[in-house]
């Protein structure tokens, strides 16, 4: 077993390889150069010139990959192309903003959909399980874009009762961060406990349909005791799959409601890496994402492991 | 253009003092006809007069009360925002500078030009040398003296291979800064030019500390010292309280972006932001319908434009473009995709904002599908392809528009919609036919130099007419204002007939506010007054 | 990663070496009935969707954007459903974005799993440093935000519709892959295939008889969710202005046009937003209806 996970970290290293190579690519073939947007309309051949050789863009590309690769190791990030500013400064506090936002949202949302999930597995086809589902399935089935400007217009313009964008200062404290980031954090747990609560429910019904789950209803265990005491256990290694992809989105797809709601999060600070060409910034945001998503997915595969005898020992 | 001087003679050469003895003379009771009598008798002409009464009267209408918050969402922001003012070009860069910084002149509400940190200015007799006498009394943030040195440092940034200034050509005309003494500069230039305070008043010739090279907290002379400042994120900026003049009414800015359109404008509704700037032109209604909010629309020269590169098919075949240009619905343009936001454009970029320049006997040319499919028969054109993003708003709209009319005369137009990041970089000027947009300049002669010289690297048809670039350069030195006019209709007629370039439309800076929050001008050149709310805007509610 | 190496409720009951398990049959409740209903409502409309409109897509007709459901301009017709931001009417958008919006993301699903299903079984078959090769970059892939991929394709190759039914096609064949590869490999350690093997049968013989036929009813619930998600993948490249070009009508940008009318009172984006729902609701309770009869394995692997 110990084995089992020491190999799950080393593949999680070799992806994280693989995406700096990839990204470092795909970045590098985006048409337009840095030096290009930045100066925008402006740009003139020598603007241009200048520009790119005050910022070290006319070095060859595997120098630039070199260069950076050996200050991630050093814990340097290097310097904003598009504005001058260090990496690690730009990084910084949205970090913890995504990290805040995500770790709310994980709070809440987890147990909530876990307990709602369980609900709706333990009373199949009776009204709180179609509630759940068509509940659920309208959420996930209409533009979360769509989703979080309705929010807006009742609760921010026509209620008043909450911010109409979350504007989140490190000096606020934690009730004023919870309080201005209160549309993105609901948004967010509607959007995120929606997909969870049908994928608890669908997994728990699946481990009912075991063979052994079968034998226990013939034994005459209740209903709700085996969903409690087996079927739960048997199904948490898909759900806390579940969960670790659904927080990877939180850390790292939330784009589009950070761009609602001018939450200065990581992934629409990557969004505009992209748009001003600045590469080094992407990349340090797809590390970033890549490594939330590797520590998760390590967890999840060790939690399905310790849960799943079969996979403790594999054939 | 040293007719500007002509015709605006005292404006420019006014001294603050002036200024507040028009203001008391004002709120002592003079009457509006008393004061421009007296400042006519003074050699201004009525233009000039009613101009200086206005500015002062809209300020003096209520007195800005101080202390309070105002929070400006501007529509784009990311890693790239500066407070270097030789690297500023978005609107987000242009008001932060404009809170932290000062100019050495400043824009009257007519783009005519006044005192800032120069306290007088003027030229030699034939433009070729401005003089620039600096004021005392100013002091920087950090408590140090504003002097001659600074100036020099601040324009020098603008000169060399090594500048990365997106401003360098404007100021290229001036071969020299020279100090003369402590608080008196000199600039030194190749040729006559009368526009030079114009120049220096855009947001691009802020004045820096002597000496500056971090950029992440700079040291300013503005009317707000800076608390915070994160790309991207937002800035935070306090009240000077050491400041050498009126100005700075509220206690503290907060200036960051809201990039998703409609929730810029929710945030306004919500009362969550104070200012925002792009409003659009659809959300007129939902402004004007809500309380407490109201729109700012300023009528521009700013345009929207549609550009058939002459290098290349199709563009190269003028009948093809003389068809495209009778296919505009300049009207419907303005009715139902600026929702009336914006005013006609005629195919040339001078409009009646730029004043006596703009040659009004040009006829405009009316949307006519019989002549337009005339000249694309004639020029045999079938099918072509548009390049569009969405550079201002109604951009994509205005194509698609035309792309209906162009089916109505058998011609297939195909729209091809890029992404705005890049644009400018990869699309604009580099393919057959594209769309591009364009601030308001401030003088009609900056603006056609810019556009449509024939050797102008942002010439966007690619359209270069020897007699447009004689004309530009006459048109300079000419003193007669009959025959300076003649020149510029000439200009705008030939732009109109011949350029490769498609103005359906000028646009008005339309932006939305709180109706707390007053003192904001109407000056044409940019956003929410031409980017001077943060010096003037104060809440009415503190 | 994230592979299920096994499928470890299926204890194996029986004495003998078992051959492929019986087919279940498939029975619909009346909610699924009402999903197939719907959805082949919509598939008609991709066909005819043109032809039944009253107008064009394109047609900028009306005097007044923004009219409101049942509203008529004078000498073109009635608006059943008002009209969008610049005077076009909405129910005709509405049904040619059907063939658009359906259709890119069809082909778009389809192209994921041709990609996806061949590398992933092929992998799960092979074993060894292919599977290795192929899981790395995959995981590569799936750990980027698809918005973030989709938004890098497109800035570099530009917005025509086969990039974008490629873009899609790519990101989406990553999740594939890796369902298909944990399918294949619990196919591969089930009894019958062992039984297979121990018969002598070749790799193809237990490709084609053995591994596909039991991953299908799986892959084709899971095409349906795949579809869905694909359909508000473009919605949200729409959204950063990376969709479907105008003047087409798609659903997805078709919300995200006419948002601002939502303010004053406008349904129009209300339209779209609806059709949008329609369709992937009714997948999704075809989908429950089959995994409820099939009462197999697969809602474990439709994560992601």
């Amino acid at each position: 077993m110990q084995r089992m996970v020491i190999q799950r970290i080393f593949i999680g290293i070799i992806t994280l390889w693989v995406v700096s190579v990839l990204v470092f690519v795909g970045t590098s073939v985006l048409p337009g150069d840095v030096a290009q947007i930045v100066l925008g309309q402006a740009a003139t051949p020598e603007t241009l010139a200048a520009y790119r050789a005050e910022n070290g863009l006319d070095q060859p590309l595997y120098m630039q990959y070199a260069t950076w690769l050996g200050g991630m190791f050093t814990g340097n990030l290097g310097i904003s192309k598009a504005g001058g500013a260090s990496i690690s400064s730009l990084i910084g506090g949205r970090f913890a903003n995504t990290m805040f936002l995500a770790g709310v949202v994980a709070i809440i949302s987890v147990p909530l959909s876990v307990v709602l999930g369980l609900l709706a597995a333990m009373y199949p086809a009776t009204w709180i399980d179609r509630v759940l589902t068509f509940g659920t399935l309208s959420l996930i089935s209409v533009p979360d874009f769509f989703i979080a400007t309705f929010m807006v217009l009742i609760f921010a313009v026509n209620l008043g009762w909450l911010p109409a964008i979350a504007n989140v200062s490190p000096d606020d404290t934690m009730l004023e961060t919870i309080q201005a980031s209160a549309m993105p954090l609901i948004t967010l747990i509607i959007v995120v406990s929606a997909q969870m609560i049908r994928m608890t429910r669908a997994g728990i019904l699946n481990v009912m349909n075991s063979p052994y789950i079968e034998m226990s209803i013939l034994k005459g265990v209740t209903r709700n005791r085996i969903i409690t005491r087996h079927a739960f256990y048997n199904a948490i290694g898909p759900i806390v799959n579940v969960i670790a992809l659904n927080l990877a989105y939180l850390v790292s797809g939330v784009v589009i409601v950070e761009t609602i709601f001018a939450y200065p999060g990581l992934a629409k600070l990557m969004i505009d890496g992209v748009q001003t060409r600045d590469l080094p910034l992407v990349q340090a945001c797809a590390m970033i994402f890549c490594g939330t998503y590797v520590v998760l997915i390590i967890l999840s595969d060790v939690a399905a492991i310790l849960s799943n005898p079969r996979l403790r020992n594999p054939k | 253009m040293t007719d500007s001087k002509k015709i605006l003679p005292t404006i420019d050469n006014m001294s603050g003092m002036d200024r507040e003895a028009i203001k008391t003379r004002l709120s002592r009771g003079a009457s509006r006809r008393e004061v421009m009598g007296w400042l006519m008798a003074g050699g201004a002409t009525i233009a000039a007069a009613g101009s200086i009464v206005s500015s002062a009267t809209s300020a003096m209408a209520a007195t800005p009360k101080k202390g309070g918050k105002i929070t400006f969402a501007s529509d784009l922001h990311g890693p790239s925002d500066t407070l270097d003012p030789g690297l500023n070009t978005s609107t987000i860069d242009y008001s932060r500078g404009r809170a932290h910084y000062n100019s050495l002149v400043q824009f009257n509400d007519d783009t005519s030009t006044r005192p800032e940190l120069a306290e007088e200015y003027s030229a030699n007799g034939d433009n070729t040398e401005w003089t620039f006498k600096l004021r005392k009394d100013v002091k920087f943030h950090d408590g140090s003296a504003f002097s001659a040195d600074d100036v020099i440092f601040s324009m020098n940034r603008h000169y060399g291979e090594a500048s990365t200034s997106v401003a360098k050509t404007l100021v290229a005309d001036v071969t020299e800064w020279v100090k003369v003494d402590n608080h008196t500069v000199k600039a030194v230039m190749a040729g006559p030019n009368g526009d030079l305070p114009k120049i220096l008043a855009t947001s691009n010739f802020k004045i820096i500390k002597d000496g500056t090279t971090d950029f992440q907290n700079p040291v300013g002379t503005g009317p707000f010292k800076l608390k915070t400042f994160q790309q991207g994120v937002r800035s935070q900026h306090v009240r000077n309280d050491d400041y050498w003049r009126e100005g700075a009414n509220v206690d503290e800015l907060e200036i960051f972006a809201i990039t998703d359109k409609v929730a810029r404008t929710s945030a306004l509704l919500s009362g969550d932001i104070d200012l925002m700037q792009a409003l659009d032109p659809k959300a007129v209604p939902q402004i004007e319908a809500a309380p407490g909010v109201g729109i700012w629309s300023v009528a521009s020269g700013a345009y929207i434009g549609i550009a058939m590169m002459s290098n290349s098919a199709p563009g190269n075949n003028p009948d093809f473009v003389l068809a495209m240009k009778y296919l505009q619905r300049r009207e419907k343009i303005v009715r139902s995709i600026l929702k009336g936001q914006g005013t006609i454009g005629n195919d040339q970029p001078i409009n009646v904002a730029y004043g006596p320049d703009f040659c009004a006997d040009l006829p405009i040319r009316d949307h006519d599908l019989d002549k337009a499919k005339f000249h694309l028969e004639k020029s045999g054109v079938t099918e072509a392809e548009i390049q569009v993003a969405e550079v201002a708003p109604g951009t994509t709209d205005i194509c698609l528009l035309m792309q209906r009319e162009a089916q109505k005369i058998g011609l297939k137009l195909n729209i091809n919609k890029v992404p705005n990041d890049g644009y400018w970089g990869a699309v604009w000027m580099k393919t057959p036919i594209n769309v591009t947009t364009w601030n308001m300049r401030p003088t009609a002669n900056v603006m056609m130099n810019l556009a449509f010289a024939p050797d102008a690297p942002w010439n966007d048809s690619l359209w270069a007419n020897e007699r447009m670039g004689q004309l530009l350069v006459e048109s300079r030195a000419v003193t007669d204002a009959g025959l300076r006019h003649e020149m510029y209709c000439e200009m705008q007629t030939l732009i109109h007939s011949e350029s490769g370039m498609i103005i359906p439309a000028h646009r008005n800076y339309l932006d939305a506010k709180s109706d707390k929050v007053e003192g904001i001008t109407r000056m044409p050149l940019g956003s929410l007054g031409g980017y001077e709310w943060p010096e003037f805007a104060y809440r009415t509610d503190v | 990663m994230t592979d299920k190496t096994a499928n470890t409720e299926e204890i194996s009951i029986y004495d003998e070496l078992p051959d492929v398990p019986p087919k279940k049959k498939i029975r619909l409740t009346w909610v699924g009935k009402l999903g197939v209903t719907v959805v082949i409502f919509w598939l008609i409309m991709v066909f005819i969707g043109p032809y039944v409109a009253p107008f064009h897509e394109a047609d900028i007709i009306a005097y007044d954007s923004f009219m409101p459901v049942w509203s008529e301009t004078e000498g073109e017709g009635f608006h059943v459903l008002g009209t969008d931001y610049i005077e076009r009417d909405i129910l005709s958008r509405v049904l040619w974005g059907a063939r658009t919006t359906i259709g890119i993301s069809f082909i778009a699903t389809l192209l994921a799993y041709l990609v996806g299903v061949t590398l992933g079984i092929g992998a799960a078959v092979a074993g060894g440093w292919v599977d290795m090769a192929f899981s790395r970059v995959n995981d590569a892939i799936l750990s980027l935000p698809s918005i973030m991929l989709g938004l890098l394709i497109v800035v570099a190759l530009g917005t025509s519709i086969p990039i974008l039914i490629l873009t899609a096609g790519v990101i989406y064949a990553a999740s594939v892959y890796r369902i298909a590869r944990a399918l294949g490999q619990d196919i591969m350690v089930m009894d019958f295939v062992e039984a297979a093997r121990a018969r002598g049968e070749g790799m193809w013989y237990i490709i084609t008889r053995e591994v596909l036929p039991n991953a299908i009813m799986p892959l084709a619930t899971d095409f349906g969710l795949r579809l869905v998600f694909v359909v508000l993948f473009i919605s949200s490249l729409s959204f950063l202005g990376l969709g479907i070009q105008p003047p087409m009508a798609d659903w997805g940008s078709m919300v995200r046009q006419n948002l601002d009318g939502l303010g004053y009172g406008s349904y129009a984006a209300v339209w779209p937003a609806l059709a949008i729902a329609s369709f992937t609701i009714s997948i999704n309770l075809i989908v429950d209806d089959i995994s409820a009869s099939e009462g197999g394995s697969l809602a474990r692997k439709m994560i992601s």
